[in-house]
């Protein structure tokens, strides 16, 4: 389990998230939501420890802060909302990089083929000998996630749960792509990893979450199912937009309509 | 056949594996070594033989014009050896310097003499130069003909601590802070040499304008044994650096991720580069343009991986720097060209060609 208690940043002097309880638990996808300015991200950088935070997070049971860089990797690979890449490498090297830890989980003489396989996931096959930086940015967003898969290929690691962190993962991917995706994170969840992702879209959270967390202004609006949370007092009050959210008759599930702006 | 090999393994390449066509590659700069290794012994102003100066020592024979034979091993063993190995040395140390820097700063025009390294210890050997008559004459005492080359070390060194003390917070050094600090640093440091240049007398004047130029010229065994360790130490290092640079391609925050403890990597980067560049402008004074054309170009070859650039940059700067040399000692023998100018006429155009030929194709 990803559990955070407390959890509170400040980036110069100013206070982004305050006091915020979160938790992943394996077999779950997790989904982070609300408005720009939140605190999404700067919430996801401290469960991940990139930025300074004042509270715990435990990873499995320890304390990240803790732990070294390489033994969080083992149990946590992480995808930020953006890459820019420094040096023309092809898109098989950058795939290759999430195989540094060496614990991708794949028996040792498998890793080499493992880039092609992550690839394949994200539907793209016979890129690996594209320049990166060539690539479309829905492209990029696929590439990168293929990396994040290939350090965490196996969901479960000698008995220990391992975790998908994902900023935004289907931010610039067309609606095929962006289902694509999301059942990668369902299916890692099924067999027995756990998922973090910040989404934008309400209707994608409803049908892929476990649980959402609503951020508002930094602070913990509400916590639980897509069914509890995703009704019309709570999101309008949180997105400060007029929506209707309505159910789907069959599988009960909340989708959520645009009406109008404040 | 080495031909071959490397397109065959550049056909391979089109799946986006590149590490034969870099092995290939390693294996021609092996061979292009070896070969500017043996052309630097036998090039320069006397006519003395290395072939038959090796030869001598292989089969033992006693040649027949005694005295001719003691001065060819003189200037084989005593002039030109030492002056090989140093050469292989700096152009190593600057081209890997080169490298790693550019990996650290995710900047493909970083440089050892950006962020000030080589401004600081051009300062501390210009000190020595203009000052080694008056404030500084206790260091010249104490240290004879090292004051110099440990005074270049130092301001190197102290450049060095300086800047990173100004970038780490809280533990983490912005790399960002550090390039910008080093800008700053650089001009302060080249003020402070205008000073002391400002101050210096005509003979002054000449010895330093030919130190900035840079030169292997007095290269002794002894300057082998003192920036040998240090450099050879530097460059050891850096292997172990290797994966750690390629992930941070994509940014410290993930490299991190990946499993990289990037701080403690970027801390053995600054202190070996520091150490390797210091050691290098000390004996041999400025010499631009290998730190930069090296690496690039290497990575127009073999692609940006350092596990392969690495070992790649050590080779072809050494390779490189031998040529340059050979050029300075014999283009206009008896009197020698300093050789940070032939490695700038060479180094410019060449690297100006190269931005003009892949324009457009892909990104620095």
């Amino acid at each position: 389990m990803i559990e955070a208690r407390d959890i509170s940043v400040a980036i110069g002097g100013k206070r982004i998230v305050s006091h915020v309880d979160f938790s992943a638990r394996p077999g779950e996808v997790s989904v982070i939501v609300g408005p720009n300015g939140s605190g999404k991200t700067t919430l996801l950088k401290a469960l991940t420890g990139e930025l300074a935070y004042t509270g715990t997070v435990t990873l499995d049971g320890r304390d990240l802060s803790a732990m070294k860089p390489v033994e969080a990797a083992t149990l946590r690979a992480v995808l930020p909302q953006s890459t820019a890449l420094s040096f023309p490498f092809t898109v098989r090297e950058i795939v290759r990089l999430g195989l540094i830890g060496g614990r991708s989980g794949v028996l040792p003489g498998e890793d080499q083929r493992l880039p092609e396989r992550a690839l394949a996931r994200v539907d793209l096959d016979g890129f690996a000998g594209r320049f990166y930086q060539a690539l479309s940015g829905g492209e990029q967003q696929r590439v990168q996630l293929a990396r994040v898969l290939c350090q965490v290929w196996a969901p479960v690691l000698e008995g220990r749960p391992r975790y998908l962190v994902l900023d935004e993962p289907v931010s610039s991917l067309d609606v095929k792509h962006q289902l694509i995706i999301m059942n990668i994170a369902r299916d890692f969840a099924r067999r027995g990893g756990g998922v973090v992702a910040i989404l934008h879209d309400l209707n994608l959270t409803a049908m892929y979450a476990d649980r959402i967390f609503v951020l508002r202004r930094g602070e913990l609006a509400a916590a639980g199912s897509p069914a509890d949370v995703l009704n019309d007092e709570l999101i309008e009050k949180v997105f400060d937009c007029r929506l209707k959210v309505g159910a789907l008759p069959a599988a009960n599930m909340p989708f959520v309509l645009p009406q109008s702006a404040a | 056949m080495a031909e071959q090999s490397v397109a065959c393994a550049a056909g391979r390449a089109a799946d986006g594996d590149r590490s034969a066509r870099a092995r290939a590659v390693i294996l021609l700069l092996c061979l292009a070594l070896a070969l500017s290794g043996f052309l630097s012994l036998t090039a320069g102003a006397s006519d003395a033989s290395a072939v038959r100066v090796i030869r001598d020592w292989f089969t033992g024979a006693m040649p027949s014009d005694g005295a001719l034979a003691a001065r060819d091993r003189l200037i084989v063993y005593d002039i030109r050896m030492p002056r090989v190995l140093l050469g292989v040395l700096i152009g190593a140390a600057l081209a890997v310097s080169g490298a790693v820097m550019q990996g650290l700063f995710r900047n493909p025009l970083a440089d050892p003499g950006l962020i000030g390294i080589s401004a600081g210890s051009s300062l501390g050997a210009v000190a020595v130069i203009v000052l080694g008559g008056t404030w500084l004459a206790p260091a010249i005492l104490a240290f004879g003909t090292f004051a110099l080359p440990l005074m270049a070390f130092f301001g190197g060194l102290a450049v060095t601590w300086l800047l990173y003390a100004i970038a780490t917070r809280q533990g983490r050094t912005s790399v960002a802070t550090m390039l910008l600090a080093g800008i700053a640093i650089s001009a302060l440091a080249m003020a402070l040499t205008g000073i002391l240049i400002f101050m210096a007398d005509d003979r002054q004047l000449r010895d330093l304008t030919f130190w900035q130029l840079g030169s292997l010229a007095g290269a002794t065994w002894q300057k082998v044994g003192t920036v040998g360790p240090v450099i050879v130490l530097a460059l050891s290092a850096m292997p172990f650096l290797s994966r750690g640079l390629n992930a941070l391609a994509l940014g410290e925050a993930t490299a991190g991720h990946l499993g990289i403890p990037v701080q403690r990597q970027k801390y053995i980067a600054i202190v070996g580069v520091s150490a390797a560049v210091g050691a290098s402008v000390a004996v041999s004074g400025g010499i631009g343009f290998v730190g930069i054309v090296v690496p690039h170009v290497l990575r127009l070859a073999i692609g940006p991986d350092n596990r392969y650039l690495l070992p790649a940059s050590a080779l072809l700067g050494a390779s490189m720097l031998l040529l340059a040399d050979a050029v300075a000692r014999t283009i206009v023998a008896p009197a020698e060209l300093p050789i940070g100018i032939v490695t700038a006429i060479a180094g410019a155009p060449f690297f100006l060609w190269i931005l003009l030929r892949k324009r457009g194709v892909i990104d620095l």
